[in-house]
């Protein structure tokens, strides 16, 4: 019976991770479903709580989808973990293909621990204020916190590896494949061919339509690939390493998994083969079988599959089996971790990405000035705080453009998403980051309201511009710009592009298609970034900036 | 050896006809078209304009009025037919081509025993899934039977080289576009804002791969070489509803005429689309560099219209 129990849960895990992957490629546009593809970051209690407290108020959407995550843990302590979790499925799949067993099948207790200062340390991070925030929610309160789950979170850690490596690589394949195809198509044999040319059109159409092209890539991939091989290899220490020592999900799932009144019990009929210690996923049964470690068991429900003896069952309700239930932190540990979380906040302020131009009272703005933020983002150091780098938006943005941020945000904003237009435009009829954004860092937008949220403001480099320079004909930025920003001005009988910066909401199509190269001769810059304007005062601003227009001045004031 | 002077000698004397159509004796009857291709389109080029039904009406009434599809698309042939598919807009905002017309197309190249139909095109925007599905025409061209793709690939591109380019010298080019047994461009007409108007010649841009170089250098000397070059089979204008401000991408105001112009002569079509406009071609710089290179008649009085 109980052998049945561990194959519904490698069923079970499968048809998560199955699940997982499926809403993965589904984040796309145009959407091709209404479900929410993010379900599985929105279903992750630990995002929902960094996002609240770090935010100082509670992410709705989130709290809803992360609550029947915790109702499970308190009834079943970690089963999330052993039944669910797409990335402890991931591990346990490489493990088994590559054949990784490791050397401790037994308890780590040292190491075990691990997970829990790590969880003190991002909490502590959450809590402290570090940074002001633009607009005073319940008037008590103007700090954020510093949201630093983004870091070890296993969903958000596995969706961007996913994203961020996966996706390319699957792309770049397809895209050889329909490239090799369609060289073969073109071949005099298949031409000529009766049926061979009408078989390959379906396959090589099935393939364009899933082939992005180009094939997308992303900045922080070769880092991002290098963690998840490091994870996985941790196994050759201890299967599931990263499961029983490192996780703070885990962590947090395996305290609340305390209350829980379900147990295991093992009888007399022990023989002490210790075969489930062995066989135990995470290490929980100590040297005693008789005894096991609550906030580790994952309920993977190996040790009862494999007990010669059937010795080992299922129990309810309060009575002594064997199960402890105490997490023995050390106390010189926790406040080693604490010190890392205070570390977390101040040591970034510390870092040159952190120098920003003040706009109003006690409101940063950005940084770097190539820092441009997705349409919808709030200001700055709310947006950081709420971004937990998944990488969803990135997967769903069809040109490309939304790449992870290496300095431009300073430390702290290393992978938040940014717009990088020379490698495509944020283009017009597209509001997809908004829709699968899991914290609402980047707020839901319309298409409608794309005119009038500003990320950034074209500027001309006039000494390398083709028309200005050169007085060539050219006006590309002008032709591509989906907002007619820009305007042209015949000077010497040479027609040369002008940006209209309050109309300018730099989507940084111009600085796409623009045909200087290396970098463009119009670029986008943080300047126009704003985001800590209410909706409202930006969409009054457009529409001064087209009355204006009307007027026809052509140099509005900004 | 014997190769390059041959092309040096047409060089020059296409340089000739066209520093004679600079000086303005184009306008005074056709002196500048020296050359003998010029001298050819000029004795038979005419154009034909539909009028007065529906968008695949006007497509039947102007292909049938110049002899037919069959004339054009022999039994087994494979056509690749190159709409305005460049930008992310919906079909009543007039920056690309209308589908039902494109749809049309494809139908009659099918029915003249088309072995294969592409409908294929470079698009300047971004992303390629997006501009299909708002422009309507990869649902459209689809049902008809085409084969639609955006070539945005490298691979889809051969260098060419240009042997009467003056300034576009050699090209990355649509392999489609060489290999195919018939061309049809079917673009739409539109303001621009860099070279007036984008009209036929102007949509043979989205056949290469890197447009850019074109602007690096001189555009409307590069279209025309181009369309010199690479003239199409068939060129069938979609001036249903044309774009008069914002062009190219829009959206801005439009206008519905109501037409389809349609003709062999790239420069000829253009020429009267133009009129659309209420501009002269002979202003339109890249047209009159094309008539000069021998590309094709740019003098409406030189031009018959056969309205249908």
């Amino acid at each position: 019976m109980y052998r049945r129990l561990r194959t519904a849960r490698r069923i079970t895990q499968l048809v998560f991770l199955a699940a997982f992957v499926l809403l993965f490629a589904l984040a796309t546009y145009p959407p091709k479903t209404r479900l929410p593809v993010d379900l599985f970051l929105r279903a992750d209690p630990l995002i929902a709580i960094s996002a609240s407290v770090s935010l100082r108020k509670l992410i709705f959407p989130l709290v809803w989808y992360a609550l029947p995550v915790v109702v499970l843990s308190l009834l079943l302590g970690r089963v999330y973990c052993g039944w669910i979790c797409p990335m402890g499925t991931t591990i346990d799949i490489c493990e088994r293909a590559l054949g990784i067993r490791g050397k401790r099948p037994a308890e780590t207790p040292g190491w075990s621990r691990v997970k829990f200062y790590v969880l003190i340390a991002m909490i502590v991070t959450m809590v402290l204020p570090a940074a002001h925030r633009s607009t005073k929610e319940w008037g008590i309160t103007d700090t954020v916190g510093l949201s630093a789950v983004y870091l070890m979170d296993p969903i958000a850690l596995l969706t961007r590896t996913f994203t961020w490596v996966g996706l390319p690589a699957v792309q770049w394949a397809v895209g050889m494949t329909s490239d090799t195809l369609t060289s073969w198509s073109e071949s005099d044999l298949v031409l000529e061919h009766p049926v061979l040319d009408r078989a390959l059109y379906p396959v090589q159409a099935a393939l364009s339509t899933v082939a992005r092209q180009p094939p997308p890539y992303f900045r922080l991939g070769l880092l991002t690939f290098a963690v998840f091989v490091g994870i996985v290899a941790l196994g050759r220490y201890a299967n599931r390493f990263w499961c029983r020592n490192l996780c703070p999900l885990g962590a947090l799932l395996g305290v609340l998994g305390k209350a829980s009144p379900v147990r295991l019990a093992v009888s007399e009929k022990c023989t002490r083969c210790m075969r489930c210690v062995n066989e135990c996923k995470v290490g929980a049964i100590s040297e005693d079988p008789h005894k096991y470690r609550g906030p580790e068991c994952v309920g993977c429900c190996s040790c009862l599959a494999v007990c010669p003896e059937n010795a080992i069952s299922l129990t309810t309700g309060h009575e002594d089996t064997g199960r402890e239930d105490q997490v023995r932190v050390e106390r010189r540990r926790v406040l080693e971790a604490i010190g890392c979380g205070i570390a977390a906040v101040v040591l970034p302020k510390v870092d040159w990405g952190t120098r920003r131009t003040e706009a109003t009272e006690k409101v940063l703005k950005v940084s770097s000035a190539r820092l441009i933020r997705p349409p919808g983002a709030l200001a700055e150091d709310e947006f950081v705080t709420a971004c937990v780098c998944c990488g969803e938006c990135m997967k769903a943005c069809p040109t490309n453009t939304l790449q992870p941020a290496f300095g431009e945000g300073g430390l702290e904003a290393v992978g938040t998403p940014i717009v990088v237009p020379r490698i495509g435009p944020c283009t017009q009829a597209c509001n997809q980051c908004g829709e699968v954004c899991p914290t609402n860092a980047i707020a839901s937008f319309s298409v409608e309201e794309k005119d009038h949220l500003y990320l950034g403001t074209a500027l001309i480099d006039r000494s390398a511009c083709i028309a200005w320079a050169a007085d060539r004909q050219c006006l590309m930025c002008d032709e591509a710009c989906s907002y007619d920003a820009i305007s042209q001005e015949t000077i010497d009988g040479v027609e040369r592009p002008v940006v209209n910066e309050a109309i300018c909401v730099g989507c940084g199509v111009c600085e796409f298609v623009c045909p200087v190269e290396p970098m463009g001769a119009i670029r986008v810059y943080s300047s126009g970034d704003r985001r800590h304007w209410t909706r409202e005062e930006q969409r009054e601003m457009r529409q001064d900036a087209e009355q204006e227009r009307a007027r026809g001045s052509p140099y509005p004031s900004v | 050896m014997s190769k390059d002077a041959i092309t040096r000698r047409d060089f020059m004397r296409r340089a000739l006809g066209a520093g004679l159509a600079a000086c303005g004796l184009a306008e005074l009857g056709g002196f500048g078209a020296t050359d003998g291709a010029s001298a050819e389109a000029a004795a038979g080029s005419t154009i034909v304009v539909a009028s007065r039904k529906d968008p695949a009406g006007l497509v039947r009434a102007a292909v049938g009025a110049l002899g037919g599809m069959g004339k054009f698309v022999k039994r087994g042939a494979r056509v690749l037919v190159k709409p305005n598919i460049g930008w992310a807009r919906r079909p009543e905002q007039a920056a690309t081509t209308n589908p039902e017309v494109v749809a049309e197309i494809v139908r009659l190249c099918k029915q003249a025993g088309a072995r294969e139909v592409k409908v294929m095109d470079h698009a300047v925007d971004r992303p390629d899934s997006l501009i299909l599905k708002m422009t309507g025409i990869e649902s459209a061209a689809t049902k008809a039977g085409a084969r639609v793709r955006m070539a945005s690939s490298p691979a889809l591109y051969e260098k060419v080289k240009l042997r009467g380019g003056k300034v576009l010298k050699s090209a990355d080019v649509l392999r489609d576009m060489r290999r195919a047994d018939a061309v049809i461009n079917v673009p739409i007409a539109k303001v621009h804002n860099a070279t007036r108007l984008t009209l036929g010649c102007k949509n043979l841009m989205g056949t290469v791969l890197d447009r850019g170089a074109w602007h690096r250098s001189d555009l409307e000397q590069c279209i025309a070489d181009f369309v010199a070059e690479f003239p199409p089979d068939l060129v069938i204008l979609d001036a249903i509803r044309i774009l008069l401000t914002n062009g190219p991408k829009g959206p801005g105001r439009t206008e519905d005429k109501g037409l389809v112009v349609a003709g062999t002569d790239s420069v000829a079509v253009d020429a009267y689309a133009a009129t659309l406009f209420g501009q002269r071609a002979e202003r339109i710089q890249h047209l009159k560099l094309a008539h000069a290179m021998g590309a094709g008649e740019i003098d409406l009085e030189r031009i018959r219209i056969r309205n249908v």
